[in-house]
Order: C-alpha cells, then sequence, then structure tokens
C-alpha cells in the first residue's frame, strides 16, 4: 500500500495529486502524511502478518487435542493498549503543531482575494487591485495569498488539491485559507475544485488557479482592474492571446470606454497578461462532452459583429445579471463579471474551453450545458429544463445570428 | 456448568403444524418471526442500494459519463447511503437483535413483543415511503446527510427533500421503539444467573448500540423537525435569509452521525465475537476488555462528532480537541482487533463460511481503521475529507466491517433460524467474490481521492490520472455483484432444501445452541440456570465442545408452548394497524405546499387510525388469561 502509494505521489500524470510540495502548507500536510502512513503501514503490516500466520498455522488438524482456554492475559492486553497509544503520541504531537502553524493568522501583507461561492461557480475579488473576475485566479509566485471565503447561497469548499487542503463556505460566516506558492514552483496551471456537495452541478463547479512571476501578476493585475478594451474590429487581429506584449503607447490614456462610441474607429492596444493559451497544461482544458441535441450554426459565428453584439447585450437580459466594467448599462453582479471575459480560458466555471463556439451555445442553452444553471436558456426555440418552458422571440429570446454577434462582442473583452 | 453441558439437545418434529400463512405473519408478534422479517426486508433494501451503487458506478466508469443525468445521479448517490444505512445495515443488525438477545439470555421473547412488532412494520412502510421516490425520479437528492442550506426549501423547493425529512423521522421511530424494547429486555429477562459478566458478547454489543440509539437518534429528530417546520411552516432555523449558522444542521447531523457509525458497526463486532470462539473452540480473549471496550467505544462515539468537520473552520483549538478524541478510539478498536487474534492463537481453526467473513472482517476493518485515523489529524484531513479517499475508508468500515460481520452472523445463525446450514460451496463463491470485490471497488478509491477527485460529482474530466482507478472501481462492482448474487442464490436454496441442521451444529458455547433448530415458539422448556459465560464448553475438559448431529437427534420430541402449558403472547394486528396509521399521517405532510385541506384531512385521519388502533392494542391483553 505503501509502496503504491509513492508511486502515486509523483510524476506528472497526476496532475491533481495532492502530494505535489507547491506551497509549504501542502508540503506541511504531506509531511505530516508520511508519519501517519509510515505508522499506519506498521501496524498494517503487524495486524495482518499475525492474521495470516494464525490463519496459516492454527488451521484445525484431524484428531488434534482441544485448545488451551486461555481466557485473557493482563500483560498482554496492557501492552496491545499502550502501544497503540504510544504511537498515537507520536501522531498528535505533529498533528497539533501542524494545526496550529497552518491556522495562524496569515502574514498581514499577504495578497487578499475573496472567495464568493455561488451555485455553481466562484466569483474572486482582489480588492487591493478592485478586480472582480470568475472562475480563475492568479497568483504571484513566492507570495503569501490569503483567501476569505464566503458564500451567497449553500455551502461549498475552496480546494485546490495540488496547493494545499480544502477549507468549506459557509453561509453567514467568514473562513480564511492561506498558502505560499513556492517560487520555484514548476508546474503553472492549477485545477481547483468545489469539494461540497452544492446541488445539480456541484461536479461542474471548478476553477483554474495560474501561479505567475510576480511582474506578470502585476500587469495581469493592472490590466484587470481596468475597464475592458473595446471597441476591437473585428478585422483588426487581436493581440496573440497572452502574448503579454506591452505595445508601445501610453495605453492607459489611449484606452477607450467600452461603449464609447466616439472612440469606436481607434483600434486598442491591449497591454496586459493573462495566461498564454498555447502554454495551457492539457490537465486544465476542459473535455466535458456537448449536451445531445443543442447544435449551433457555426457559419455565423465569422459574421457576428462586436459593436452590434454590444448594443444588443446592452439591451437584453444579459444585463440583468452580468456586469461589464465601462458598458454603463451592465452592472448587475448576480452573475459572473464579464469585464475581462476574454481573457478567460474557460467558460461556465471549467466546464468547457472558452471559444465562439462553446461561447455560443452557452448564451443558447445553459441550462442544458450545465444541469440546473441559473443562466436562463436565450436561443429562441430552446427547452429550459430549470424553468421548464420554451423560449420564444416575444420572451427576449435570440436568435443564432444574434448570438453570434454577443459571443464577438464578449470574445473581444479581453 | 455441568447440568446444562448434560441438557438434551432437540429435533423440532412437527408434532402440531405450524402457523406459517400469510395472516400469521402480519400478526406475528414472536421475535424470531420479526427477526426473520427484518432479515429478508433488509436483504431486500440491501440489493435496492446495490443497484443503486451500481448505477453510481457504470456513469463513474469513464470520464464524461453519460450514463446518468447529473440530477439522478444525485437522487442515487443520496438513496444509496440513505439505504444502506437506514434500510439494509441497521435492519440487518435489528434481525439478529431480535432473533438472538432472547434466545442469548434465556427469555421467551422481548420485553414488549407487540412494540417489537409496531418497530417492524414502521420500518418496512417508512423503508417503502422513503425508496418508491427513485421510481418516479423525484428521490431524495440533498446528500444522506442533507446539509442545510441546500435541504431548505429555499435551495431544494421540490417535493424530493420532503420525503427524506419525513422519511427519516419514521425510521426514527422505528428504532428508538425498538431500543427501549431490547434495553428493557435485556435488563430486566435474563435467566436465573446470567450476571451482566456472563452475557454473550453479541449481547452486550446490542446492549450498547441500544444506548447509542435511544441517545443519539433525538438529536437527529431535533435536527430534522427544525428543517422540517422550516420547510413547511417557515421557521427559520437554517434559513440563512435570516441570518441563521448552517451550521448548527452539521452540529446536529454529527452528534447523531458518528455514534450511528458505532451503531452500524458494534453489532458486526458482536457477531464476530461469537464466530471466532466456536470455530477457534477456545473462548474469547479477554472478555471484560472486548465489553469494556465496546462501552468505550460507544462512549467516546458521543465526543467526535467534529471530526467529520475539519474544513468548515471551528479553528484551531476545536480541531486539536476532536482530533484527539477521535484518536483516543483507536485504541478500544485496537484492543478489539488484538483480542481477536489473540482469540485464534492456539486455537484449532475451522474455516467454515461463517468464519471466514468473521476473518476477513479483522483483516479489512484494520484497513478502514487505520484510514480513520489518517483522517483524524485535521491537516491532513483537509486533502482527505469530501474525497474518494473517504469513501474508500468508509466502505472498508461498512462493508468489510459491517456487511462482512453480519455475513459471517448470517451464515453462523442460519442453521439455528432456519433448521438447515447454507451451502458451504455457494459460500464459499460469496465469500471469495465479495473480498475480491470490495477489495478492487474500494482500494482503488484511496488513489483517485488522493490523485484529487472530490465526492459526490456525476462526471470528472479526461486527462485528470484517476481514470485507470475509477474503471477498476466499476470492475469491482461487478464482482461484488455477482457475489452477492451468490449469497442470495444460497440463502433461498439452502432456506428451501439446505442440508438439516441440528441444535448445535458447530460446537457452540452459548445456550441458544441448547434448543432446537429451528426454536420452538416459547424458545425454552424451561428457563435455563446459568453458571458460566460457556455454558455449553467444558473448559477443564480434553473435549471442549461437542457438534451435535441431526442424525443423533432425530426423533426427539419438542413439545408444544400450549402442550407445556407456556403462555406466549398472541398474535396482533394492530401494530401493523397502528404503523399504518402513523405512515399515513406522515405522508399528509407532502401535500402542505399544494393543497392544505387534504394535508391536514390526511393528518387528522392518519392521527385518528393510528390512536385508534394503539387504543384497541392496549386494550387487548398480550396473553389469555391463565
Amino acid at each position: 500500500m505503501a509502496l503504491a502509494m509513492i508511486v502515486g505521489a509523483c510524476g506528472g500524470e497526476y496532475p491533481n495529486s495532492t502530494f505535489n510540495h507547491t506551497t509549504e502548507f501542502n508540503a506541511s500536510i504531506d509531511t505530516l502524511f508520511d508519519k501517519l502512513m509510515f505508522w499506519g503501514t506498521l501496524v498494517f503490516i503487524a495486524v495482518e502478518v499475525a492474521l495470516v500466520y494464525v490463519i496459516v498455522r492454527f488451521r484445525r488438524r484431524p484428531n488434534a487435542a482441544d485448545p488451551k482456554p486461555v481466557h485473557g492475559n493482563t500483560t498482554l492486553e496492557i501492552l496491545w493498549t499502550a502501544i497503540p497509544a504510544v504511537i498515537l503520541i507520536f501522531i498528535a504531537i505533529p498533528t497539533v503543531r501542524t494545526i496550529f502553524a497552518t491556522q495562524a493568522k496569515a502574514a498581514p501583507d499577504a495578497l487578499q482575494i475573496e472567495v464568493v461561492g455561488h451555485q455553481w461557480w466562484w466569483e474572486f475579488r482582489y480588492p487591493e487591485y478592485g478586480i472582480t473576475t470568475a472562475n480563475e485566479i492568479y497568483l504571484p509566485k513566492g507570495r503569501t495569498v490569503n483567501f476569505a471565503l464566503t458564500t451567497v447561497d449553500v455551502l461549498h469548499s475552496f480546494w485546490v488539491p495540488q496547493l494545499g487542503g480544502k477549507r468549506d463556505l459557509i453561509t453567514n460566516k467568514t473562513n480564511y485559507l492561506w498558502f505560499t506558492p513556492n517560487a520555484d514552483i514548476q508546474t503553472d496551471a492549477f485545477n481547483g475544485f468545489c469539494a461540497e456537495y452544492c446541488g445539480s452541478s456541484h461536479a461542474n463547479m471548478k476553477f483554474r488557479v495560474y501561479t505567475v512571476e510576480p511582474d506578470e501578476f502585476e500587469r495581469w493585475a493592472q490590466h484587470q482592474a481596468r475597464p475592458a478594451v473595446f471597441p476591437v474590429q473585428a478585422a483588426v487581429p487581436v493581440v496573440p492571446s497572452g502574448a503579454g506584449v506591452a505595445l508601445v503607447q501610453d495605453s492607459a490614456s489611449a484606452m477607450p470606454m467600452a461603449g464609447d462610441t466616439a472612440a469606436a474607429a481607434t483600434a486598442p492596444a491591449v497591454d496586459g497578461y493573462w495566461f498564454p493559451r498555447e502554454q495551457l497544461p492539457a490537465h486544465v482544458i476542459p473535455t466535458t462532452r456537448l449536451p445531445k441535441g443543442l447544435t449551433f450554426d457555426e457559419s455565423l459565428l465569422a459574421q457576428g459583429d462586436a459593436e452590434r453584439g454590444r448594443e444588443l447585450y446592452s439591451r437584453s437580459s444579459c444585463i440583468g445579471c452580468h456586469a461589464i466594467k465601462g458598458n454603463p448599462m451592465s452592472v448587475s453582479n448576480v452573475g459572473p463579471n464579464l469585464t475581462h471575459v476574454a481573457t478567460r480560458h474557460t467558460i461556465a466555471s471549467g466546464l468547457y474551453q472558452n471559444d465562439a463556439k462553446h461561447l455560443a451555445l452557452w448564451i443558447k442553452n445553459a441550462p442544458a450545458m450545465k444541469p440546473g444553471s441559473l443562466m436562463p436558456t436565450i436561443g429562441i426555440g430552446e427547452r429550459d429544463a430549470v424553468r421548464k418552458n420554451t423560449i420564444s422571440a416575444a420572451m427576449g429570446g435570440l436568435t443564432d445570428a444574434q448570438i453570434a454577434d454577443i459571443v464577438a462582442y464578449l470574445q473581444a473583452l479581453k | 456448568m455441568a447440568t446444562l453441558v448434560a441438557a438434551p439437545p432437540y429435533t423440532s418434529t412437527a408434532t402440531e403444524s405450524a402457523n406459517t400463512g400469510l395472516w400469521s405473519w402480519l400478526t406475528t408478534v414472536d421475535h424470531k418471526r420479526i427477526g426473520v422479517l427484518y432479515l429478508i426486508t433488509a436483504l431486500v433494501f440491501f440489493v435496492i442500494g446495490g443497484l443503486e451503487a451500481f448505477l453510481i458506478r457504470a456513469q463513474l466508469a469513464v470520464p464524461n459519463g453519460q450514463v446518468l443525468s447529473a440530477d439522478m445521479y444525485n437522487q442515487l448517490f443520496t438513496m444509496h447511503g440513505t439505504t444502506m444505512v437506514f434500510l439494509a445495515i441497521m435492519p440487518l443488525s435489528a434481525a439478529f437483535f431480535n432473533f438472538l438477545i432472547p434466545l442469548q439470555i434465556g427469555a421467551r421473547d422481548v420485553a414488549f413483543p407487540r412494540l417489537n412488532a409496531f418497530s417492524y412494520w414502521v420500518y418496512l412502510l417508512g423503508g417503502i415511503f422513503i425508496t418508491v421516490p427513485i421510481f418516479f425520479s423525484v428521490a431524495p437528492d440533498g446528500g444522506w446527510f442533507g446539509y442545510a442550506p441546500l435541504s431548505t426549501k429555499q435551495f431544494s423547493p421540490q417535493i424530493n427533500m420532503d420525503f427524506w425529512v419525513l422519511g427519516l423521522q419514521i425510521l426514527g421511530i422505528s428504532s428508538l421503539a425498538a431500543a427501549f424494547n431490547f434495553i428493557t429486555t435485556i435488563i430486566n429477562m435474563r435467566a436465573p444467573g446470567m450476571h451482566l459478566m456472563r452475557m454473550p458478547i453479541f449481547t452486550w454489543m446490542s446492549f450498547v448500540v441500544q444506548f447509542l440509539v435511544a441517545l443519539a437518534f433525538p438529536v437527529i429528530t431535533i435536527a430534522l423537525v427544525f428543517l422540517q417546520f422550516d420547510r413547511f411552516f417557515g421557521t427559520n432555523f437554517y434559513a440563512i435569509g435570516a441570518g441563521a449558522d448552517p451550521l448548527l444542521w452539521q452540529h446536529l447531523f454529527w452528534v447523531f452521525g458518528h455514534p450511528e457509525v458505532y451503531i452500524l458497526i458494534l453489532p458486526a463486532f458482536g457477531l464476530v465475537s461469537e464466530v471466532l470462539p466456536t470455530f477457534s473452540r477456545k473462548p474469547l480473549f479477554g472478555y471484560p476488555v472486548m465489553v469494556y471496550s465496546g462501552i468505550l467505544i460507544g462512549f467516546l462515539g458521543f465526543g467526535v462528532w467534529a471530526h467529520h468537520m475539519f474544513s468548515v473552520g471551528m479553528g484551531p483549538i476545536a480541531d486539536a480537541v476532536f482530533s484527539l478524541t477521535t484518536m483516543l478510539i483507536a485504541i478500544p478498536t485496537g484492543v478489539k482487533i488484538f483480542n481477536w487474534l489473540a482469540t485464534m492463537w492456539d486455537g484449532q481453526l475451522r474455516f467454515t463460511v461463517a468464519m471466514k467473513f468473521g476473518v476477513a472482517l479483522v483483516g479489512m476493518f484494520t484497513i478502514g481503521g487505520i484510514s480513520g485515523v489518517m483522517h483524524s489529524s485535521p491537516p491532513a484531513d483537509l486533502q482527505q475529507t469530501d474525497t474518494y479517499f473517504i469513501v474508500a475508508h468508509f466502505h472498508y468500515v461498512l462493508f468489510g466491517g459491517s456487511m462482512f460481520g453480519l455475513f459471517a452472523g448470517l451464515y453462523y445463525y442460519f442453521p439455528k433460524i432456519t433448521g438447515r446450514f447454507m451451502s458451504e460451496s455457494l459460500g464459499n463463491w460469496h465469500f471469495w467474490l465479495s473480498l475480491i470485490g470490495m477489495n478492487l471497488t474500494f482500494f482503488p478509491m484511496h488513489f483517485s481521492g488522493l490523485l484529487g477527485m472530490p465526492r459526490r460529482t456525476y462526471q470528472y474530466d479526461a486527462g485528470q490520472g484517476i481514470e485507470v482507478f475509477n474503471m477498476l472501481s466499476t470492475i469491482g462492482t461487478l464482482v461484488l455483484m455477482l457475489g452477492t448474487l451468490f449469497g442470495l442464490i444460497n440463502l433461498w436454496k439452502s432456506w428451501k432444501s439446505g442440508e438439516r441442521a441440528s441444535s448445535n451444529p458447530w460446537g457452540a458455547p452459548t445456550i441458544e445452541w441448547t434448543i432446537p433448530s429451528p426454536p420452538p415458539e416459547h424458545n425454552f422448556d424451561e428457563l435455563p440456570k446459568i453458571t458460566s459465560r460457556y455454558p455449553l464448553w467444558d473448559l477443564k475438559g480434553t473435549v471442549i465442545a461437542k457438534e451435535t448431529t441431526y442424525a443423533e437427534e432425530a426423533g426427539r420430541v419438542q413439545l408444544s408452548a400450549k402442550q407445556l402449558g407456556i403462555p406466549m403472547p398472541n398474535p396482533s394486528i394492530m401494530p401493523l394497524i397502528t404503523a399504518a396509521g402513523v405512515i399515513f399521517m406522515f405522508s399528509g405532510m407532502l401535500f402542505t405546499d399544494s393543497n392544505m385541506k387534504l394535508a391536514v384531512g390526511i393528518m387528522i385521519a392518519g392521527a385518528v387510525w393510528w390512536i385508534a388502533g394503539l387504543y384497541n392494542w392496549l386494550l387487548t391483553p398480550l396473553e389469555d388469561a391463565h
């Protein structure tokens, strides 16, 4: 068992392994686990060897005399009460030490991140930077991060197995969890999960964590704090995602406001950083299957117009839940903040890749893409499995062409 | 000792045709027949729970499984847990409480025979009440632990969780009535000379369990009543909008939930403590320590509930305290393991199927116990809780422990229950496939958990390094199902046409083996006088135990209670009628949302119904005047 555990502990084949020493938190848990494993294996071997010996050695033999009726042996019984007690002391002392070490208050200069659980997605806020984002976290390597965990509905649990233990999100209570990603951390992209059962799409409440160099983090944070860059003419090639190349210009003053039609003619520059999509390791790329029967005319996607999409978005039901910093019509905070949605690599809480096709299908019928989803179905003629109705134009439903426009708009929100 | 060793063995012969019609089963108050009813019913629910598990594993066999919808998966895992805990393992234990406790303490029945029947009927009808919705896709879907606020109306507005809230309260009535019944029975009805420290160890463990039930079930009842009031009448115990602290539910649930674990495991420990000595031909090693450790496990079991909550943020002091109390439980549990080993040490081990299951419990429970110590350490638990590592842990405890112990008890006591042996050859298939199947199913879960697979997820991504473990678990489930099928076939065939068994076919030491197999209605012609812990064994002689054979007992006549002039309780339909009224009353609650008048009408009718049943019950004397 121990050997198998060790085999399971190393190697990149296990991208969510709890054994990788990526933070001091995880390292201290693993040190403790090794002690538990050592004593556990010792007891396991002792008991099972004794058991096998007994089975083989004392098998009833024909015509053997009946055994001596031993009723007990006080010395022996005291001994095997005392030995486990002593072993437990060896476990208890490091346990208590680790409890107090890992649950101490985080260092005051730690990066603060507020985690808000929703059915079934994650809201992340960086109060230091004025950022509100969803389902993807960026962490600077080597700096302690302190998560303040709350939930607006049911209980959830915040868990990134590679970075440390989990902590529940409890309604009407704030929990804390902190750790420091190692400065020389090997992998850079991690899967996070909801670990407390929270209803229909509990399995689909995932998130991603990117550990980046401190300067990359600063650039990411500065960029995320700003309103979205908009509009981008469809014809103008967008800076390759994640290239993070700062165009040589004073981007802050040149940055047009989303919805600012006066600036519509200028092609804005995107100055910032996000994790390069082409460098994403396979384990953070979702493989979720598309629901049967949900289709989208993909030829329409190429014709999607971001400006038409912005205009449509700003007067449709989207703004009932979503906020886009810079779009004065879109200020609701019920659903995920979409200000820089195009810089994220997944949608629907880590369920699908963030590309035109998945976005279109998602907008068309979110509950079909993600069971129980509180985002309503929007495609005309589609059945909403949560609200149990079929969407019509009169209800504010959208055609595939209109959805393609909105997709173009969302993809422009770098 | 000598008197009982010399006591004449009997074989039941059909001097009077036993009354075995349907009506006799509906009205029976005989603890042995009620035990059989519990056994059959619990096995049916065990099969249902197993099929639910199979569907879960079918869905998880490959990444992004397409067998089940998310909602159906959530209903199935909720019902698998609820079914196995409340409808399979607890009632299987209850089957042995019913059948064995009066026989082991030398009594003619339990203290309250009709209350005993009532317990069974409430269990059966409550079990149906909570199980039927799965066939209509409206089964409870909030987990067997029903965490608030997910289980409140705000987040579970459909009828699904209503079945759960009401169903568990109904089942609680059954368990509590049975607990008080057995406590009274064990305290008051022991045969002359049976001091507490001469009681068979199974009865001892059962005695501890009844106190756990009596103390733990009221706590979950309170939690459920709060939830019911929240759901139906708009109170605010768990209403987060009104500022409720949802941890209230978790504390109440686990104050019940942890003792519940010992309610599930101690009866199996008791059965194995009967099986191992008999087939080793040695007395149980350290009987007093085994008794004290059982009591201690039960006592400590009430002080460790928050180890289910290490991730909720209780703070370092509470975490440390509950961690240490949890570790303490490993000591009395370890003592049991070592004492079982010492019981077998230097013995003459005979490996019947019963013995194999008993020995397997020692081996498999040890694995569950060790992984239990691993998550008694809160920092380590933060990586383990709510992952498949925990699923692996408690299935080693509940399948490798409870179920193996109960199977051991079934093979061991089947001759006493039916007068026939279970087939050893079919039993071997049952045992080996179960042993292989359970390890194949649950051992890989240690890995999938530590490699980052959360529990209660209906799908998982490909390429996460957990595919092979999930596939192994699913294959294991098939092996396990095949093994269980052999067990069920064995049960069916042996009941009908198994080899005939004598009164003491295993050479066992305790007094239930002095009476015919199956026992007569009145159990004992004369109440036995107990002078030792092992009345049937001659511990000073060269031959300790002696198996009796069917042939040597042939022709002996067992007189009936009537012929012997022993007054026995009369059968009564009133427990069933009263139980049905209780269920009917509860089911009225289901309509409070849709039609309040109908709901109130059903509840009043149900109340009148069961009160009338109870009134009639109380006015009918238990026995004929004598």
